[in-house]
């Protein structure tokens, strides 16, 4: 066998002998099976000794595997950086990083920035002995724990192991692994977004974030440079968000319930089937798409008629970006309005019949009302969605942060500001960049907010009618 | 084959069933069994409604085949029968729910007060309050259970000020014999009570616009003894201002309320006769068989 193998090859090893693992333990079950006579004294089913075997070789082997080469590239760079000499060594940490860079693009056979010096050969020497060193035995190692496995279980199996027991549990604790990665990278995102915005918060002041009224984050880098020394005052953005929101909400809640009341209460089946996943597509085009419809086609259209009304309508303009928007969000409204008016008992129409109630007014006063929880949950949902998005608002509503409520103006959003503080290059210790941390945190805040609300919501809804 | 059926408790001589298939001969007049045509006494005078050869079909199924019945001024007329014998399906047809299923069809006549409400010119929306329903379900609106009451008189037009609204909301509740329990807590939601409480609240919901018959579709199949006895308590006040139609399951049910009933089977009306006769004298041997219990 080949010592050196490449980790996709070992990896596929490891699938391998699970495979024969998974074989030999329930070959060995039928032979223990039949020597205390039957199948019928083993406790678990031969599967189950299989995939027991087959579980305890590959889960710890994958974890050695895993974890080896986490850590593999960061002990071999030391190693490496301790037997260089001493004169590099004492570099600078970021000079330092460009050399051990280049001796890794030596090893790789890559191009190299500088003019490479015998301790620097010798180095990519070095690395490249520790590199196969280590995949040598890690491949022995893995190997060894596999099979080793393998032997182990195979000794074990017994009529009266309780196999199934055991792989339960096993599938168990990896479900709750799989659920823990998910929460943990929120945890994760959470707290690097939370560590820089507390470091821009060092800078300026939680308070003047909060309550400034002026948003112009632009700042001299250098000491030399000219320039405004930047203010971050977060209302002016916020209130843009907030704008172009309510005028998305505006479109998107009369016409997306409208359109889930007749869904759900007028139209006859075959209207329904086709008109309500013909309604979802909407939720399906990219939102770059409705970007640039917003700002080629709606934004140019508003102003023309603004125009002709003689109103000073900006090319840019909240209402272009809202309008699509809301566009963009009347199925979020109206699919999950049209659930929960599907889920009102139908005997509570009937109720209204009998009494003889309308339609209209069987809707309007015992329908409608029934879901009523329901539908402002779909709506806070799509208030989060709205105030979240963000290729719409980067497309069709500017740069400048104007403290203005009126809709033909030109305005910019939380995310628009996001996505302009952290493109093309950057300093990231400059308030200026930081800046997006916090406005990010600001929008995580406020949507998680809304998110709660809409939960609780539903959730106290559900309880009513079910 | 043998004629004779094997019985399952070959040793227990009380559980032997006879061969249903023979004819007995204990009674005249003698029905066949396969012989679908109505027997017992459908008409009573001055009805207040009658229904005449009414045929109702789902799509291309026949769910009710020309069913003939009265029902008289002041009496409670039960409907019993196996599951999907098409009761219920005739009871809603007294008032037009079945409008709102599509690919429901409905041939015959059905006069109220001598008027045929499936003429082309009358309105669901008042015949439905001179036809009130009460459901097997309990379903009071989302609402408090003062506007649970009051909505039937309001989109009727039967109110004009909060005191007349006050006033039908009382009499309505005082004659479901409700008001005694709820009055203190008018503004609370209906869904708030119990499940027999909610019933009365539906009956209470019905009364207050005043209808002239009240359809009951198994109105108390949610309820536990005591709730039901309160609801048949009700159904025999009711009786003296309304006509009642009521569909039950409970063949004791039936016998408790009812002055009449009409005996359904695979969407044929089987028997009707008054009560007594009926359950202790059934005509035919289909509804001997279901009260005496041998299925259904």
């Amino acid at each position: 066998m080949d010592a050196n193998m490449n980790p996709t090859m070992l990896l596929f090893t490891i699938l391998l002998l699970s495979v024969m693992g998974f074989i030999m333990g329930r070959k060995r079950s039928y032979a223990v099976a039949n020597q205390v006579g039957g199948m019928s004294n083993l406790h678990s089913r031969p599967t189950y000794y299989g995939s027991l075997t087959a579980l305890w070789c590959a889960i710890p082997t994958l974890i050695i595997f895993s974890f080896w080469l986490l850590f593999e590239s960061r002990i071999i760079t030391d190693l490496v950086i301790a037997t260089l000499p001493d004169q590099l060594q004492n570099l600078p940490a970021d000079r330092l990083n460009l050399i051990v860079n280049d001796i890794r693009n030596m090893v790789n056979g890559n191009i190299v920035s500088s003019e490479p010096n015998p301790s620097m050969l010798a180095a990519a020497e070095h690395y490249r002995k520790l590199n196969s060193l280590s995949h040598a035995s890690l491949t022995v190692i893995v190997i060894a724990v596999a099979i080793g496995a393998i032997l182990v279980i195979q000794k074990t199996i017994h009529p009266k192991l309780r196999a199934r027991n055991h792989v339960e549990q096993v599938i168990k604790y990896i479900l709750i692994a799989c659920s823990t990665i998910a929460i943990f990278t929120t945890i994760g995102i959470v707290l690097s977004v939370l560590y820089e915005a507390i470091r821009f918060f060092r800078i300026v002041p939680l308070s003047e974030f909060l309550t400034g009224l002026e948003w112009s984050p632009q700042m001299a880098i250098r000491a030399d440079q000219v320039g405004s020394s930047g203010s971050f005052g977060v209302i002016p953005v916020f209130m843009g968000t907030m704008l172009i929101s309510a005028i998305a909400m505006c479109v998107s809640v009369p016409i997306g319930l409208m359109s889930a009341i007749y869904l759900s209460e007028y139209a006859n089946r075959t209207f329904r089937s086709v008109a309500k996943p013909l309604l979802e597509i909407l939720a399906g085009i990219p939102t770059v798409v409705y970007g640039f419809f917003a700002a080629l086609t709606v934004a140019p259209m508003i102003r023309n008629s603004g125009g002709v009304l003689g109103l000073d309508v900006s090319s840019e303009s909240a209402l272009a970006a809202g309008l699509v928007m809301g566009i963009m969000i009347i199925p979020f409204v109206s699919s999950l309005s049209d659930d929960v008016i599907n889920a009102v008992p139908q005997s509570l129409r009937d109720g209204a019949y009998a009494l003889g109630a309308t339609q209209s007014e069987t809707i309007r006063h015992v329908v409608i009302p029934a879901a009523l929880p329901g539908i402002v949950g779909s709506v806070l949902l799509a208030v989060s969605r709205a105030i979240g998005e963000t290729m719409i608002v980067v497309m069709a509503a500017g740069m400048s942060a104007n403290l203005t409520l009126n809709p033909l103006k030109t305005v910019t959003t939380v995310t628009v500001q996001i996505v302009a503080l952290l493109v093309g290059d950057q300093e990231f210790d400059s308030p200026k960049t930081l800046a997006a941390f916090a406005l990010g945190l600001m929008l995580f805040v406020v949507t998680l907010i809304l998110n709660v609300i809409a939960l609780v919501v539903v959730r106290k809804y559900r309880e009513q009618y079910e | 084959m043998s004629a004779e059926k094997k019985s399952i408790y070959p040793d227990k001589p009380e559980l032997q069933f006879e061969n249903k298939r023979k004819f007995t001969n204990k009674r005249e007049p003698l029905v066949d069994r396969e012989n679908r045509k109505t027997v017992g006494q459908p008409t009573v005078e001055n009805p207040r409604m009658s229904c005449l050869n009414v045929n109702v079909y789902y799509g291309d199924k026949q769910a009710i085949h020309d069913v003939t019945l009265d029902i008289g001024r002041n009496e409670v007329i039960a409907m019993i029968g196996p599951s999907g014998c098409g009761k219920s399906t005739f009871l809603r047809c007294l008032n037009r729910m079945n409008d709102t299923i599509d690919f429901c069809r409905l041939t015959g006549t059905i006069l109220l007060d001598g008027k045929n409400i499936y003429d082309k010119d009358v309105d669901v929306v008042p015949l439905r309050a001179q036809v009130g329903m009460v459901f097997q379900k309990p379903n009071p609106f989302p609402k408090s259970i003062y506007e649970n009451v009051a909505y039937g008189p309001k989109i009727h037009g039967l109110v004009q000020n909060r005191a007349e609204t006050d006033e039908i909301v009382e009499t309505s509740l005082r004659k479901a014999g409700l008001w005694e329990e709820v009055k203190d807590r008018l503004n609370q939601p209906g869904t708030s009570l119990s499940g027999g409480q909610q019933q009365r609240l539906c009956i209470a919901r019905t009364i207050a616009v005043g209808p002239e018959v009240i359809l009951m579709d198994e109105p108390c199949s949610a309820l536990d003894p005591i709730a039901t006895a309160r609801i048949e308590d009700l159904i025999d006040e009711l009786r003296e201002n309304f006509s009642i139609a009521i569909v039950t399951h409970s063949m004791q049910q039936a016998s408790r309320v009812s002055q009449r009933t009409a005996y359904f089977h695979l969407g044929d009306l089987i028997e009707v006769g008054s009560t007594d006769q009926v359950f202790l004298n059934p005509l035919h041997q289909l509804t001997e068989d279901y009260v005496t219990g041998r299925f259904g």
